[in-house]
């Protein structure tokens, strides 16, 4: 898609791109992450960023911000193509990344003032032996008075005592200090306070009016709105669609998620029971509204909503992987309260987590010990472990779900995405699970796989099921009934065959709509 | 990799069977080259060398499949050496009541490491590196800097009792041809390889070692298998100290020092045996073994005592590199 010069916002009106992506293509391995994007940055807007995880916002920031360096494509600044590569390349051409995490940025253990000159002391710029004296004067000149005293930051303390929203200013403060054209402001607001956002918002308005490029990436859509005079929608590493004011959240939304297709098929909705697992009164966070739910007997039970909707916080809860923040489960009629994954596991749930890399793979384990490993005691023999018991359980449940892999004894990590996470699921199956919850169980899984996924957790294997996704067409793939959950709270209930996308989109956004900020 | 070149199954060979070739290789060489070497008296002589350094070894071989390290071992032998004969000596316990008070004590640091790794958060090498410390130190107040032995003076009277024949048994007596402490490690290490190997037990040991999160999610209580492989550790470091005070028939102030490295090290080069490129209990018994023949066939070939520690220095990182560059190649492909 070539840049399309649109009639953007009060200040980017007809200026010249300070910073462009042309043709950028990123592979990590067989991954293409981003597949040929031209973005342009123009001086004095504020640009927005959107798209669902894995749409490449992150790897093309890290690109633009000279973190990487693209696979193929180039990166021009005032038009001319230049090499970046590293972190300081970027910030001699005055591109400046705040990350997300502020404190990665940060030395927690030397003083603010230190923080803030550090670089210029690894330059050697301040001598060998600088002073504190001289320390706390550059600091000084560079944080802004006025900054000082409104954020009641005080440059002799520890960084990493610093709250969330100073550190972000002081590194704001110092990006522009360094001459920085270009800022990347990476979900600046994800830890801050309405009123911290407020401020925020008005900052980066202000710096757009003095000529200062900003990207802006939030996952808070309504954000956007009075915010970005352009915002730019990625999805599988492609530019696929660009807003110029007034933004409308609702439309963001149908851009991230793409056309939803409709099942060419009808699959029987089936018609469920009576509940075997109901929350009650329980929160994604302390400060999010109550959820009741109600998990029947022979359905499907989709969750969707967008990132950072509580759909993981909510599913961790009920496992027992986290403590309940609040309210009351019960699971087959009988108080249920697990604290640890153990407790749950034992009434029959079983736990397919967002991150399977981190939290379920045993990658140098062959097949047949991470698909035991969640009920051994089958397996034993006279007190020791039998390797034929646990590789004939193992050796069936290959065949039955279809995982491709050089057999029982096969490497994890030799195996596709796919399979690997088939091997999760057959974890909980050979544990004689009875509920599964799965969250984001199709993340980095091929269409067979998911597929096959999707009919094993209908199957009559398993007596109930919660699958949640931030990819509605995931959900209904496989969901008897889907809840939209946004910013934790219940915003809505479907059946799949009455789902609409401009209904779905209005939902996912429902609340954020009503977020002060 | 379904078309292996020569060259790489031979790589492959090497480094899964490297280390045992090597072990034959040596043990045939100083065999043909020093008669003295290849004699059944000898071979015993081998490994009673190594006997309670293997004992010990297994232990640290549990605490590292949990992906924790037992620095406080030595500390621990050398607590429990004091503490056995000074109960023998200054109170007259029976040998029975001496060894069960030694191998409590080795439960209870064990106990103590893993709560301050689980319950306090404290990093393992950083909690084990101060246990011991603390336990080095309080092997000497026990009896005031003093060694114990039949005979000891307390408060300027002789001791009341002393290092009976039945203890001393344990260090010195034989069974089957074979000294008692020979036969404890054959039988701790065949149970201990069978634990880690074969019973829920290692299996669960060696989730938490390979994914913590994952291990707890899957329903595995990490902190109690973590404090599971602390007390283990520490009990098997005990019993190397009951074994030692009985063969020493004495207790030596500071003896146990030298077992932190000489464990550390068999259980590292059992990393490589088998390519297993993880703590296991076979390879640390090989690791002990193949230290001992070394140092028995060099000392017969007149090499000096004094290089000693060089030697097996230089084992333990020959065997490291084998087994952590092969790691990362298997990374890299994957």
């Amino acid at each position: 898609m070539n840049p399309v010069p649109t009639d953007g916002g009060p200040g980017a009106q007809g200026a010249a791109p300070v910073l462009s992506a042309r043709s950028v293509v990123q592979r990590f391995g067989a991954t293409l992450a981003l597949a040929g994007v031209d973005l342009d940055v123009r001086s004095g807007e504020v640009l927005g960023l959107v798209g669902a995880n894995g749409a490449g916002k992150s790897t093309l920031m890290a690109v633009l911000a000279g973190l990487l360096a693209p696979t193929e494509g180039r990166v021009e600044i005032d038009g001319s193509a230049v090499t970046l590569g590293t972190p300081a390349a970027a910030a001699a051409h005055g591109i400046a990344l705040v990350p997300q995490h502020v404190e990665t940025a940060l030395v927690p253990e030397l003083s603010v003032a230190e923080n803030l000159v550090l670089d210029r002391i690894a330059r050697g710029e301040l001598g060998a032996l600088p002073s504190r004296r001289r320390i706390r004067a550059e600091a000084r000149a560079i944080a802004g008075e006025e900054l000082l005293e409104r954020a009641g930051i005080r440059l002799d303390d520890r960084a990493g005592s610093l709250r969330t929203a100073q550190a972000q200013q002081l590194l704001i403060r110092r990006a522009l200090h360094r001459g920085a054209r270009v800022l990347i402001l990476d979900e600046p607001t994800a830890a801050l306070s309405v009123t911290e956002q407020r401020e925020l918002h008005a900052q980066v308005r202000r710096l757009a009016a003095d000529g200062t490029a900003v990207v802006y990436i939030t996952h808070h859509l309504a954000e956007f709105v009075g915010l970005a005079d352009r915002v730019v929608a990625l999805r599988e590493g492609r530019v696929v669609d660009e807003f110029s004011t007034p933004i409308e959240p609702a439309r963001l939304v149908s851009a991230i998620l793409g056309p939803i297709e409709h099942l060419p098929d009808e699959r029987p909705v089936r018609e469920a029971g009576d509940a075997v697992l109901s929350l009650r009164g329980l929160r994604v966070r302390a400060d999010a509204p109550t959820v009741d739910l109600d998990l029947r007997r022979g359905e499907v039970l989709g969750i969707t909503g967008l990132l950072g909707a509580g759909k993981t916080e909510l599913l961790r809860q009920v496992v027992g992987a986290e403590p309940l923040v609040d309210g009351s489960m019960t699971l087959d009629g009988a108080a249920f309260a697990p604290e640890h994954p153990a407790d749950a596991i034992a009434r029959g749930l079983g736990f397919v987590p967002e991150d399977r890399r981190r939290d379920a793979e045993l990658p140098e384990w062959d097949l047949v010990r991470n698909t035991t490993l969640a009920e051994l005691r089958p397996h034993r023999r006279f007190g020791l472990l039998s390797a034929r018991s646990e590789r004939a359980a193992t050796a069936a449940l290959i065949r039955s779900l279809g995982i491709v892999a050089a057999g029982p004894r096969a490497l994890l990590s030799s195996l596709s995405g796919g399979n690997r996470q088939k091997v999760v699921v057959a974890r909980w199956l050979a544990a004689g699970s009875r509920v599964l919850v799965l969250d984001e169980p199709f993340r980095g899984v091929d269409l067979g796989a998911r597929a096959d996924i999707g009919a094993l957790i209908r199957s009559s294997a398993v007596e109930a099921a919660i699958v949640a996704s931030s990819d509605p067409e995931e959900i209904l793939e496989v969901a008897d009934r889907i809840i939209v959950l946004a910013d934790g709270a219940v915003a809505g209930e479907f059946r799949p065959d009455e789902l609409d996308e401009a209904s779905l989109a209005e939902l996912l956004v429902a609340s954020t709509e009503k977020d002060p900020a | 990799m379904t078309t292996t070149s020569l060259a790489d199954r031979l790589r492959d060979g090497v480094y899964r069977s490297g280390l045992l070739v090597l072990l034959a290789a040596l043990i045939v060489y100083f065999a043909v080259t020093l008669p003295a070497f290849g004699t059944p008296r000898n071979a015993v002589i081998i490994l009673q060398s190594v006997a309670i350094t293997a004992i010990i070894a297994m232990g640290v071989t549990i605490s590292l499949t949990v992906g924790g390290f037992d620095l406080s071992v030595g500390s621990n032998v050398s607590f429990v050496v004091m503490l056995t004969t000074a109960a023998q000596v200054y109170y007259e316990a029976p040998p029975v009541v001496a060894v069960l008070i030694g191998l409590a004590a080795g439960a209870l640091i064990g106990l103590l490491n893993g709560l301050l790794v689980v319950v306090a958060r404290v990093p393992d090498l950083l909690a084990t590196l101060g246990t011991m410390f603390v336990f080095a130190g309080l092997a000497l107040v026990l009896t005031a800097g003093q060694s114990v032995s039949s005979g000891s003076i307390v408060s300027g009277e002789p001791a009341p009792g002393r290092i009976t024949e039945p203890f001393a048994w344990l260090g010195r007596g034989v069974v089957l041809g074979l000294p008692v402490p020979v036969v404890v490690m054959i039988v701790l290490g065949v149970v201990v390889t069978v634990m880690l190997s074969r019973s829920r037990l290692g299996r669960l040991l060696a989730a938490v070692g390979g994914n913590a999160d994952a291990a707890r999610l899957a329903g595995v209580r990490v902190g109690r298998i973590k404090v599971t492989a602390y007390v283990l550790s520490g009990t098997l470091a005990s019993v190397g100290g009951v074994l030692l005070a009985a063969r020493l028939g004495r207790g030596d102030v500071g003896v146990g020092g030298s077992y932190l490295l000489e464990t550390v090290a068999a259980a590292l080069i059992g990393f490589a045996v088998l390519g297993a490129n993880r703590p296991n209990g076979f390879g640390t018994l090989v690791g002990a073994v193949f230290v001992g023949v070394l140092l028995n066939g060099l000392t017969m070939l007149n090499v000096p005592y004094y290089t000693q520690d060089l030697i097996k220095g230089a084992i333990l990182v020959g065997a490291l590199v084998m087994s952590f560059s092969a790691l990362f190649k298997r990374k890299d492909a994957s």
